[in-house]
């Protein structure tokens, strides 16, 4: 039998020398851990469907240079935060400087403040659930730290652009802490976008910590090229009342995936998570999420719409962990998913566990083709072939598109999906 | 305008159409009656191009072109326009964008310009009146959660709409209090002009109380085994099919929905 692959020890590279001490420990100390760490195979349960699109040559351990210039980034109205490789780039960025929220680079923090981060990084996340997020712990260069204040709100949404160059091979580790105090509010757009061609992996973390009342509206759109291996986790903790909602928007690549793990933990918390992918050619989008439902009275909701075109393949797995003591908690999961060719491939998977004995839990999956019957009416009132494959795949995700709170996200997303039915639907 | 010769067609290799010969001329109205299962719907669904309906045989040709070699979509172009008997219910897509779509389509067809959206609205809300559907339907899905009586409505709102060369309607009448088959009728009364044909597929005759058909088939067992004028209809409301020689359970139980 071969011997189960493990991370290259190439990828265990020293760097982070801009951090502040205490971070550069952490990071340090969760290098150590990852010494013969186990990389995920078919065996894995997480990474069953995703594990053959990971491939981790040597030479994209490297950690990408920032030395370059960030390329042109989506027009972001509203404030903008820009990372090259990982590495905040004041020069391209516009941010307010506010008393009650502040924004800055994690090399930017004096000691004190480094330690009281290092003590938090990760702490939202199940790294055993997550194990390549270890990665960015042990190799992240830089993040971005966010603090609001209590009642603190920002008055425009916050893009935090996250660019790699691939003109090497390398990789980049983006990393953001955003800590919400009481009753404060924020709206951020993380866009993940690349530029060159060499193979190159992006292994990001990004964290919500979510004080009593607090709000938090996270829009995570990726557009990365064909050479680039996303692999993302996104850990949110939620106290009291506080209220957490996300629109995934994703394009495939070859590796895609996105950890989201949301964990209710004071009572009246609520999350709503929407996601959208859209795959093509031999494309590759794994979507996994776990909602737990630690306190009672917690309600979330989850809607994913996947849609796969060509020989692309894409992989939703939706966790709801009710704890016993979460009574109450209301928990709906949908899953949706569009085959747009014989040869794409859609596998999903609900997973509940369910330990608390009085609450409301709702789950649906389903794959399914476009509909001929309403591809017939439409084309008997003189619509095009092209056009109603349009309109009836748009129909399939129109209402999570139009859900997205940011105007220029929302446009940037049809301008891709365009691009998508152009190349997927041929006039007849 | 409408010349069909000698039409077989069949469903999932079981012939229900065996040799249809019907000639419709601009301008009139033309209803075809029979029997549930007779192959009336079958008969319109050939005609739009529903590729679930297999031709075997014979021609069929709009204004001397060849029907059969053209897509759905052409034909909707060159003016065949089919209000459904079952319409399709298509969430996500909302009415007023699908008719846009569809009158945008046949406008560029014709080499027009595009409706813009305001324009457009204009356009549909006058219509939607016109079948007494409030413009609040303009914003739903595609006949999402309409009754019966106002998805038949929006299908002959659709025809205003489109204005086609030969309309179909397949049981358009079914379905409908008196009311909506009023307002349904007149709309099909609007219909009616010198350069335009209807075909009126029904299984009973009230619809032809309130228009008036110029010619009346009956079509039974996939044939037209008789061909009259208005009195004809008549002649089956007083007599059932089962005159004709039909097997007509179901009609005989029925007494009009
Ligand atoms: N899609 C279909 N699949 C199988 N059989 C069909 C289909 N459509 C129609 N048929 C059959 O064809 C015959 C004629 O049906 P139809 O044309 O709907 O009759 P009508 O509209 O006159 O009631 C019936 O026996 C019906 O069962
Ligand atoms: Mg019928």
């Amino acid at each position: 039998m071969k011997p189960a692959p493990t991370l290259s020890s190439a990828f265990l590279k020293p760097g982070g020398q801009s951090l502040p001490a205490p971070l550069l420990a952490l990071r340090e100390e969760r290098g150590t851990g990852l010494v013969d760490m186990p990389l995920p195979t078919r065996k894995t349960e997480n990474w069953k469907y995703s594990s053959k699109y990971l491939k981790l040559a040597d030479e994209m351990a490297t950690s990408l240079s920032n030395e370059g210039k960030p390329g042109p980034s989506l027009p972001a109205p509203g404030y903008k935060v820009v990372f090259l490789n990982g590495v905040m780039m004041p020069e391209a960025s516009d941010y307010p400087d506010l008393d009650d929220i502040r924004i800055r680079s994690f090399r930017d923090l004096s000691d004190d403040e480094a330690k009281t981060l290092a003590s938090r990084l990760d702490s939202t996340l199940d790294t055993d659930a997550v194990q390549m997020a270890r990665l960015n712990s042990a190799r992240f260069e830089d993040g971005l730290l966010i603090q609001l204040k209590p009642e603190a709100r920002l008055d425009q949404p916050l893009f935090i652009v996250h660019e790699v160059t691939a003109d090497a091979s390398g990789s980049a580790f983006p990393r953001i802490f955003v800590e919400a105090a009481r009753h404060s509010q924020i709206t951020l757009v993380e866009e993940y976008i690349s530029s060159g061609s060499e193979p190159v992996m992006v292994n990001t973390v990004t964290e919500f910590d979510l004080a009593d009342g607090a709000s938090i509206t996270s829009v995570r759109l990726n557009t990365e090229g064909d050479s680039v291996q996303h692999i993302g986790a996104t850990g949110v903790r939620q106290q009291r009342d506080s209220r957490f909602e996300s629109h995934t928007v994703g394009f495939g690549g070859p590796l895609r995936r996105h950890d989201l793990q949301v964990r209710l933990e004071g009572e009246g918390a609520e999350c709503k998570l929407n996601g959208v992918v859209v795959t093509q050619d031999k494309q590759h989008y794994d979507n996994h999420t776990c909602i737990e439902h630690v306190a009672a009275h917690c309600n979330s909701e989850e809607t994913y719409r996947n849609i796969a075109a060509d020989t692309s393949h894409a992989v939703f797995n939706g966790r709801i962990h009710i704890h016993q003591d979460a009574q109450k908690s209301n928990a709906d999961m949908n899953n949706k998913n569009l085959l747009l060719s014989n040869g794409a491939e859609i596998d999903t998977k609900p997973e509940l566990e369910i330990y608390a004995d009085d609450v409301k839990c709702a789950h649906g999956a389903t794959i399914g083709q476009l509909d001929e019957t309403s591809l017939f009416y439409l084309v008997s009132r003189g619509i095009g072939r092209r056009e109603a494959n349009v309109l009836l795949t748009m129909a399939f995700i129109n209402e999570l598109v139009e859900e997205i709170p940011v105007d220029a996200v929302k446009e940037t997303v049809q301008v891709q999906l365009n691009q998508f039915f152009e190349h997927t639907f041929q006039e007849a | 305008m409408l010349s069909i010769k000698n039409l077989h067609a069949s469903v999932e290799g079981k012939e229900i159409l065996k040799g249809i010969n019907l000639e419709v001329k601009a301008g009139e109205v033309h209803a075809i009656m029979g029997p549930n299962g007779s192959g009336k719907s079958t008969l319109s669904q050939v005609l739009a191009g529903n590729e679930a309906y297999e031709v075997t045989g014979g021609e069929i040709t709009l204004n001397g072109k060849n029907l059969l070699e053209q897509e759905t979509e052409e034909r909707a172009r060159e003016g065949i326009f089919l209000a459904f008997q079952y319409p399709v219910e298509i969430p996500g897509v909302s009415n007023l964008q699908f008719l846009r779509t569809a009158v945008n389509a046949m406008r560029t067809h014709r080499g027009e310009p595009e409706i813009n959206a305001a324009e457009f609205m204009k356009l549909a809300k006058e219509v939607s009146k016109q079948v007494d559907l409030d413009p609040a339907f303009l914003k739903r899905g595609v006949n999402e959660g309409f009754s019966g009586g106002e998805k038949k409505r929006n299908e002959i709102m659709q025809a205003l709409l489109l204005q086609p060369k030969l309309a179909i309607l397949d049981e358009t009448d079914s379905g409908l209090d008196i009311d909506a088959l009023k307002v349904v009728s007149d709309g099909v009364n609007a219909l009616r002009s010198e350069d335009r044909a209807i075909l009126m597929v029904t299984h009973y005759q009230r619809l032809l109380n309130h228009i008036v058909p110029d010619h009346v088939h009956v079509l039974a067992g996939g044939r037209i085994i008789k061909s009259g004028g208005r009195e004809l209809a008549l002649e089956l409301e007083e007599r059932g099919y089962g005159w004709l020689g039909i097997r007509d359970e179901d009609t005989a139980n029925e007494t009009g929905q």
